[in-house]
This record gives structure tokens, C-alpha cells and sequence, in this order.
């Protein structure tokens, strides 16, 4: 259990990378024992992932400045590096899983490295194999069962067991609780104490504050592509880390609102509504009513039924077979997305990625697809109306970009965030549905995102929110929905709720 | 003072650089099309290659498929592919080619019989039409209501499979009666004017076009059957029913106004004219684009930068026009591409619909999600091909005289390639119409030189291959650069 302090594994030394004209990491230098589980903390765009892609092998030796010295040894990754660091013992298991859904966790974990005896596959001894390691790490994951069944959480203990069947001596997690329910994180919380009883070193990197203080045993903060710090945890507190991480002093983590909240806009009363092409109910019985100028929050664990519930309301989920959803006094009946906004709701999908934007096309077209309907005089578009619509969102909501014609995927995450609540907010909603607004994105980010959904509430405009974060529900909504398989169990006013009220509520125990 | 003029010189070249950066995809494909004339003109005797005949022959060779890529181009930036282009055109070409030889002409080589009459043939298709729109209308509704597809796929499957034997039934057994009324019709109305024959001739196969782009785009779009395999299929139903209509044998369509359509050529002094306009109206939007930029209280590029543009699209035009009047004057056809690919190419960056195709290649999900009816827009996207099918297959017949068995073989192919060449995403969500045509121009660059040098066809084909996975090679290259 004990180990050397000085017993240094990973030892960086002097690091530069740069990107044409950008500088990425700025002559950074750090040093991770063995065994330890040492964060990694710092804004989107601080250098994180460039120095995890440097000691994964994806930016090869000469590729950077400065030497990584690893297990004494200079650490030279050349040609085809990202094999080459993996059988060096260091692995990375992504923020994106990269699993063949349609194979067996034992197939996924010895991908191209099969036991092969005389040309053909030992099936039976790569599920005991499996087995072996799965039973060493206390990873409760059936061998043969196929990986698009299981939950995120355990597709996530199948990437850390394909790691560790590489004998990975470090292993490197970047973001690995952004799409985990509580229990699926606590779960992971104790893997990685598993791991570090192993002498199995950790490199951490979230964006959720806490975790940093309920695992890691050092945190080093990057900004701008600099160390800012390197301390160890228990000398730290979330105030002086949020502090490192931006360079100033932030007061608050949630701005205060000064939020009056109306008459109802949309009462939703016993939703009940099935999965498409199924006949599975999803929502079993939703009831909420959403005023005015208000932020509602919605609490809930994975699968409770949240994001099923907004896409249903959206049009573009389920099949509603009982129940009544009114807006402002009418009986809303939508079944496409175009329909709801016409009816004023508009939707910041979950996964802007996937569902919220045109990675390859201009931030412009991005803001305006959902909107070209206004812009067009019968058949064409008005460029130059497009272009003064799209920059005054651009500009109110403080996009940070040269040029509003380059792509989406140059921008940074809570940048990708602001283009898609662009693009919602020119349809002008009454009522603005949010999915884990700020998922993936840094805490400056997030209090610019904070601070319009204020703004927004206090013009009247109603807010839903979706958030995985307790702390973000309780920071920022006047009222919690809170939901636990498919049907809503209570809302709490802000001033009777707390993380426990709503995890018992979520977990059926009240 | 050396500060003060650094700083806006160093700025502009920037943007130039930026610019020319953000459009080096289109200088490169351009660059490489000023190469292959530049090698075969000085590969040529007397630099025959550039002079004026074949200057003109060389766009008109290319007009078919690129005619062709203009559809194609939307198809794959929506994530689509459509392998029936060739036949397609090949089976309208013939049908055409019938009406031309059989309908509107006396004396022809085939005995009525022997063919079945496309006039009962137009009246099956309009009925089928009739079927599907009636069909298309309620499955909307059904869809509208929110009712699960297994509740109405049934019917609608239903209705499609009456659909196609009706228009079976049409084709087999009806040559008879048809054949009496294609009889009479011709008697009575349509004897002896040119005009008026070769107009039905051209709006029926504009018509087929569409028909055909309406059955294939409403399985791909609304039954969700992948493109590839519908269009596949498409490529065998239009090969059987060349072989039924033709019999095998080659069939006239030279009459002197139909094959005007793609041999004959715009006089000189109107070639000047259109030219002229062309150039009036390109300044004219140059200049007004920069007022209404203004009033918007925009940045304005430099003055130079769009004189510059303006300019070299201006020498362009008038360039063309001054070398093929040498010859003969602007071929017909290429008159025609142009505008098909100027009014086309002007719906997919200024239409929603174009937009749309665009926002569906790039990120499915996104769109929907951004209330974009992906059915819709993927439909009317096969309707245009379909459109455009109809467009080439006339081009063809008017252009080679007759309709074969061997029309429009392997055109699909040309076309696919002449779009990727161009700087088409086969993923999807990316590629020019501008680019498409230069594609199509550089294969038929290539195709025309090295025939003038007399290179065996066998390795014609084989540099075509090269070139086409080298380009693509190279544009890898590139992005991964950049």
C-alpha cells in the first residue's frame, strides 16, 4: 500500500507543442509518482488533452520540445507511436469510448491480440483471461456479455480491463464521469482505489471539482498552457482550485438571479408516452408545470426518463398514449421538432456533438439552419439578414471566434455550447428546453452560460433544465423536478431542496 | 514611419493568404485543368489541342455527365449515392429516340409493332403518378398524426406494389390499343410540325425523369431502403427495359430540329450578346452586393479583391465566347449546362433546400433535430436527379442521333467520378457544384487530348483511374496539413 514518495514513474520535463502559430503547452514540467492518483485540472483549451495525446503516442517523439523521462528512461514513441505507448504500459481510456458495440466484452478487451493457437482464435482461454483480470480488479462485468447492452458505466470498467490487460502501469482517464450517474460514479471512485492497491498510477482529468477532493491525492492545475500549480490535495480547497483554473478570484460558482417568476406557461399533466417503433412505456405518468421567468430544474439518474421526457415535449421521441401536455392554454400536439418550434420550444440538445451541430459548417450556418425560415423571401436566402441576425447572438452571447464563417469544430467546447444556444435562442422560444447545458465545458464557460439563462428568466422566458450535477440543479433552478424511472416524483421548492432530498427522491426511496 | 506602412500591407496579405487558403481546393483543381491543356497544346501539333474546333468539342463532350453531376453533387452531400444515373439517361434517350423515329416520322426503319407506344405509355405513368401522390398525401397525414409505421407500411407497400404492375401491365398489354392511338394522334394532330413533335419529345422525357426520380427518391426517402441498393436496382430495371424497348436494334432520331438540340450551335453575334448580359449582370450584382453590404454596416472586402473577381469571371466568359466563335459559336449543349448548373448551383448555397442537403450530409441528427424534414429534402433531391437524367438522356439522343442498347453504359461512373474529383465529400455534407464541373472538364480534358495523341483507350482508362485516386490522394493529403 505504501509507497515511495520519491519513486517518480512519469517524469516531464520542459515540454513545448506548438500548432502552427498557437502554443499549446508552454515548457511544462511535472512530476507523478507511482501508484498515486494525481488530477489533472484547467479550463477548456488549458493543454490537457495536448500533453495526454503527447504521453498516449499520438503526438510522436519530435513532434514537441523537452524530454518526458518514463520509469527512468527517455520515452521516444516514433512510428505507429499510439501501439508503441500502449506496450510501454501507458493507456488512455477516452472521453468517447472506443468499443465495438457489437463484440463481447472478452472480444473487446484482447482486440488484436487474440490467443491465437495454430491459426485460429482460443476462444475459451480468452474469456478465462477475461475472467482473471475482471475477477484481479473486482470489475463486476460478465465476460461474454455483448457491449451495447451494458450501461456506459460498464463500458467504461470493460476500457479500464482492456487497459489493464496491457499491463498498463498508467492509466489515463480524461473526463471519465461526464456521461456516469452517481452510482455508476462511485462506483468507478472505487475501481480506481482498486487500482492504486495494484500500484496502478492515475492521471485524472474532469471538469467536476469535487471528484478531485474525493480521489486524487495530487492535482496539478494547468492554464493557458502553463503549470500553474502542482499540490498536493489535501492542501487544497474547490475555492482556491476554481481560483488557479481562471486566474481571478470567482466569487460565486452560480450568479444570483433576480428571477420573478409568472403565471404557468406549460402545465404537463400524467405524461405517459412509449418509446418510438415500441411498444415500451418510457414515461410513466410526468407531472410539472413550468411559470414565466422561472428555471425549472429536472433531477434525475441516468434512465430516469429525463432526456426522453424534453425530446417527447420536443416531438421527436416517443409516442404520448395518455395524458396532456398545455402550452399557454393550448393542447399541445407536436410530432416534429419543425412543429415545436412554430409553437414557441426550443431545445439545446444533450450531446451537441451529435445532435447539435454541423461540425464541418461555419458557426454562421450553424446559428441560422434552424432559423432559415425567417431569413428566406421565398425561395432565397437573404445572406446579408442571415449574417447581422446570427452576429448580434454571436456577440450577446460572447462567442469567442475570429470569424463567424469558421467551422464549429474550431471552437472550444463551451464555445460549440454558445453556438447552440445561438442557434435556439433566434427562434424565440417561450419556452427554452436545456439538456445538460453545460456538460464537457470549463467553469468559465459555464458561469457565462449561468449568467444568460439568468438573463433570459428575467425577461420572461421559461427555462427547463436538464443536469447531472446536483450542484448545478440546486446553484441555478427556482424549482427541482425531480424524476425517478419514468414518472416524476415531486417538486421541490429551491428552499426545501438538498443533494440528499433529491438523491433519496431519485432513488425511490421517498 | 516603416511601422505604420508595415502594418496594413502585412494585414492584406494575410487576408489574401487566408483567402486563397480557404479556397485552395478550387485554385488547385483549377491549376490542374490549366496544367493538362497546357501539356497537351504543347503535346499537340501546332497546339491543335486549344484552337478553336477543339476548344469547342472539348466542352461538348463533357455536357452528358456533367449535366449528370449537377443532381449527383446533392445526392452524395446528402450522404447519398445514385448508381442509375447512366441508364437512366440511356433508357430516356431511347424512349425518346421511339418517339422521334416511330411517332413523328413516316418512314421509319422499325415496323409499328415492334414497339409499344410511349403515348399509352404517358397516360400509365400519370395514372402511377396520380396512385403515388394520393399515397404520399396520406402517408403524411399518418405520419402527422404520429402513428407508428407498422400501423400504415403496410397499405403503403401495398400501394407501391399496385403501382409497379400497373405500369407493367401498361407496358405489356397494351401495345395494340396504344399503337392505334399513337396512329390517330399522329394523323391528326401532330403530322408535320416539327416544333410541337420535338417539344412533346423533350417534355415527356423531362417528364420520365421525373417519374422515375419520384419512384426511386420516395422508396429511398420514405421506405428508408439505403440509395445504393434502390439506385442499383434502378441501374438493372432501366437496362432491361433499354433492351425491351430497343429490341436490340439502333433507332434514328435525326431529324434536323431535335438534333439541333445538341449539335447545333448559339449564332456568334447572340454567343456576344449572352456574353455581354453575362458580364452586365455580373458587375452589376458585384456592385449592388456591396451597397447592400454597406447598409448593413458590414466590412467590406477590399475593392480590389472583388474587381479582381469579378474581372477574371468576366475574361472568362468573354474569353469562351471569343474562342468558340472562331469555330462555330457557343454548342448548344454547353449553353444549356451552364445554365442548369448556374441555376442549380444558385439553389444549393442560397435555397433552404439547399442548405438543408448540406446541414442532412454534415450532421443528420443536427438537422432534424433543427426541424429540417430530412424525408422531404432527401426526395425532392432524387427528383432533381431524376430531372436532370431527363435533361442528359434528350442531350444524348439529339447528340448521337439514335438510341442503342448501349446508351448511357457506364455514364454513372463518369459522373460519380467527375463530382469526387471536384472536391465532393463521399461522406457527405461537402462538395461544389462549380467544383463538379471543373471534375467533369478535367476528365474530359484528359479524355480528348490523349485521344488527339493517339493513345490506345486501354490506357485512356487506365490514367482516368490514376488520376481520380490521385486527386483524392492529394486533397487527404492536404486537409491532413492543414
Amino acid at each position: 500500500m505504501t509507497h515511495d514518495t520519491n519513486d517518480i514513474i512519469l517524469d516531464v520535463q520542459h515540454v513545448s507543442k506548438r500548432f502552427g502559430g498557437v502554443t499549446a503547452l508552454n515548457d511544462v514540467s511535472l512530476q507523478i509518482r507511482r501508484g498515486e492518483i494525481h488530477g489533472l485540472c484547467g479550463e477548456n483549451g488549458a493543454g490537457k488533452s495536448t500533453l495526454m495525446k503527447i504521453l498516449a503516442g499520438v503526438y510522436p517523439h519530435g513532434s514537441y520540445e523537452g524530454t518526458i523521462l518514463y520509469e527512468g528512461r527517455e520515452l521516444r514513441l516514433g512510428e505507429s507511436s499510439i501501439r508503441q505507448a500502449i506496450e510501454e504500459g501507458i493507456a488512455i481510456v477516452y472521453q468517447e469510448l472506443t468499443l465495438v458495440p457489437s463484440m463481447t466484452v472478452g472480444e473487446n478487451i484482447y482486440l488484436g491480440k487474440e490467443p491465437v493457437e495454430r491459426g485460429s482464435i482460443n476462444w475459451d482461454k480468452l474469456y478465462a483471461q477475461t475472467k482473471d483480470i475482471l475477477a484481479k480488479y473486482r470489475l463486476e462485468i460478465q465476460p461474454q456479455a455483448v457491449v451495447k447492452r451494458l450501461g456506459v458505466g460498464k463500458m467504461q470498467m470493460t476500457e479500464i480491463a482492456k487497459a489493464l490487460s496491457e499491463n498498463a502501469r498508467i492509466i489515463i482517464l480524461d473526463e471519465p464521469t461526464s456521461a456516469l450517474s452517481e452510482a455508476e460514479i462511485d462506483k468507478l471512485m472505487e475501481i480506481l482505489a482498486i487500482l492504486k492497491e495494484h500500484g496502478v498510477t492515475c492521471i485524472y482529468i474532469t471538469h467536476k471539482l469535487d471528484e478531485f477532493f474525493r480521489i486524487t491525492d495530487t492535482v496539478t492545475v494547468l492554464r493557458d498552457g502553463k503549470i500553474v500549480t502542482t499540490r498536493p490535495t489535501k492542501e487544497l480547497d474547490q475555492h482556491q482550485l476554481v481560483n488557479y483554473m481562471v486566474g481571478r478570484e470567482m466569487t460565486e460558482r452560480f450568479p444570483k438571479g433576480n428571477r420573478k417568476p409568472g403565471e404557468v406557461i406549460l402545465k404537463v399533466e400524467d405524461l405517459h408516452a412509449l418509446e418510438p417503433d415500441s411498444e415500451r412505456e418510457v414515461l410513466k405518468g410526468v407531472s410539472f408545470d413550468l411559470r414565466k421567468g422561472e428555471i425549472l430544474g429536472i433531477a434525475g439518474l441516468m434512465g430516469s426518463g429525463r432526456t426522453e421526457l424534453v425530446m417527447t415535449l420536443f416531438g421527436e421521441y416517443g409516442r404520448i398514449n395518455r395524458g396532456k401536455v398545455i402550452l399557454d392554454g393550448k393542447s399541445l400536439d407536436v410530432h416534429n421538432s419543425r412543429a415545436a418550434m412554430s409553437c414557441g420550444i426550443s431545445l439545446v440538445p444533450e450531446d451537441r456533438k451529435r445532435h447539435g451541430l454541423v461540425l464541418m459548417q461555419s458557426i454562421l450556418k450553424n446559428i441560422s439552419l434552424a432559423n432559415l425560415d425567417r431569413f428566406s423571401n421565398w425561395m432565397r436566402i437573404d445572406e446579408n439578414r442571415e449574417l447581422s441576425e446570427s452576429q448580434k447572438f454571436a456577440k450577446s452571447l460572447s462567442i469567442k471566434t475570429p470569424s463567424l464563417q469558421a467551422r464549429a469544430d474550431s471552437l472550444s467546447g463551451g464555445n460549440q455550447q454558445k453556438v447552440v444556444i445561438s442557434k435556439w435562442l433566434m427562434s424565440q422560444p417561450k419556452v427554452l428546453i436545456m439538456d445538460d447545458p453545460t456538460r464537457g465545458i470549463d467553469v468559465g464557460a459555464k458561469y457565462e452560460i449561468y449568467r444568460l439563462m439568468n438573463d433570459l428568466a428575467e425577461q420572461g422566458m421559461a427555462i427547463i433544465m436538464i443536469s447531472s450535477e446536483l450542484e448545478e440543479v440546486l446553484g441555478m433552478s427556482d424549482r427541482v423536478m425531480v424524476m425517478c424511472e419514468g414518472h416524476s416524483t415531486k417538486t421541490l421548492d429551491i428552499k426545501e431542496a438538498s443533494q440528499e432530498k433529491i438523491m433519496r427522491l431519485a432513488t425511490g426511496l421517498e | 514611419m516603416a511601422t505604420t506602412t508595415a502594418t496594413p500591407t502585412t494585414q492584406s496579405r494575410t487576408n489574401t493568404l487566408k483567402l486563397f487558403r480557404a479556397n485552395l481546393q478550387t485554385f488547385a483543381l483549377v491549376g490542374a485543368l490549366l496544367v493538362i491543356w497546357l501539356f497537351f497544346t504543347l503535346a499537340t501539333k501546332n497546339g491543335v489541342y486549344l484552337q478553336a474546333q477543339n476548344f469547342s468539342n472539348l466542352f461538348r463532350q463533357m455536357t452528358i455527365t456533367a449535366l449528370m453531376s449537377v443532381g449527383m453533387v446533392l445526392v452524395i452531400v446528402t450522404g447519398n449515392i445514385d448508381l442509375s444515373v447512366g441508364k437512366l439517361a440511356g433508357f430516356i434517350s431511347v424512349v425518346v429516340a421511339v418517339f422521334q423515329a416511330r411517332y413523328w416520322t413516316r418512314e421509319t426503319a422499325i415496323p409499328a409493332s415492334e414497339v409499344h407506344n410511349p403515348v399509352f405509355f404517358i397516360l400509365g405513368l400519370i395514372a402511377v403518378l396520380i396512385i403515388l401522390a394520393v399515397a404520399s398525401r396520406w402517408y403524411r397525414q399518418q405520419e402527422a398524426k404520429g402513428s407508428k409505421p407498422s400501423q400504415y407500411g403496410f397499405p403503403v407497400v401495398v400501394v407501391g406494389i399496385i403501382a409497379v404492375t400497373l405500369l407493367a401491365l401498361w407496358f405489356v398489354i397494351t401495345p395494340l390499343v396504344a399503337d392505334l392511338t399513337g396512329r390517330v394522334l399522329t394523323a391528326l394532330v401532330l403530322e408535320g410540325s416539327e416544333a410541337l413533335t420535338t417539344t412533346i419529345s423533350v417534355i415527356f422525357a423531362l417528364l420520365l425523369g421525373v417519374f422515375v426520380g419520384i419512384i426511386q427518391g420516395f422508396i429511398i426517402a420514405y421506405w428508408r431502403v439505403p440509395a445504393f441498393i434502390v439506385t442499383l436496382g434502378g441501374l438493372w430495371v432501366f437496362s432491361g427495359l433499354i433492351t425491351l424497348v430497343t429490341e436490340g436494334k439502333t433507332i434514328p432520331a435525326n431529324q434536323p430540329l431535335f438534333s439541333g438540340i445538341s449539335q447545333d450551335y448559339v449564332p456568334p453575334t447572340l454567343g456576344w450578346m449572352i456574353a455581354g448580359a453575362v458580364v452586365v449582370v455580373l458587375v452589376y450584382s458585384t456592385f449592388t452586393g456591396r451597397q447592400k453590404k454597406v447598409r448593413y454596416g458590414f466590412e467590406l472586402p477590399p475593392i480590389a479583391f472583388d474587381l479582381v473577381k469579378t474581372g477574371v469571371m468576366a475574361l472568362v466568359v468573354l474569353g469562351y465566347v471569343y474562342i468558340v466563335n472562331q469555330y462555330n459559336g457557343i454548342p448548344n449543349p454547353v449553353l444549356l449546362l451552364a445554365i442548369v448548373a448556374v441555376v442549380v448551383g444558385y439553389m444549393a448555397t442560397n435555397t433552404r433546400f439547399g442548405r438543408y442537403a448540406y446541414a442532412i450530409g454534415g450532421n443528420r441528427e443536427a438537422a432534424r433535430l433543427s426541424g429540417v424534414n430530412i424525408r422531404r429534402n432527401v426526395f425532392f433531391i432524387f427528383v432533381l436527379m431524376g430531372f436532370l437524367c431527363g435533361v442528359a438522356g434528350t442531350a444524348l439522343a439529339s447528340y448521337v442521333g439514335y438510341g442503342t442498347i448501349a446508351a448511357g453504359q457506364g455514364y454513372e461512373l463518369d459522373v460519380i467520378a467527375a463530382c469526387i474529383l471536384g472536391g465532393t465529400s463521399t461522406l457527405g455534407g461537402e462538395g461544389t457544384i462549380f467544383g463538379a464541373m471543373i471534375g467533369a472538364l478535367i476528365m474530359a480534358s484528359l479524355t480528348n487530348g490523349l485521344q488527339m495523341l493517339n493513345v490506345q483507350p486501354g490506357y485512356v482508362y487506365m490514367l482516368k483511374g490514376a488520376v481520380l485516386v490521385a486527386a483524392v490522394l492529394l486533397d487527404v493529403q492536404l486537409k491532413k496539413n492543414r
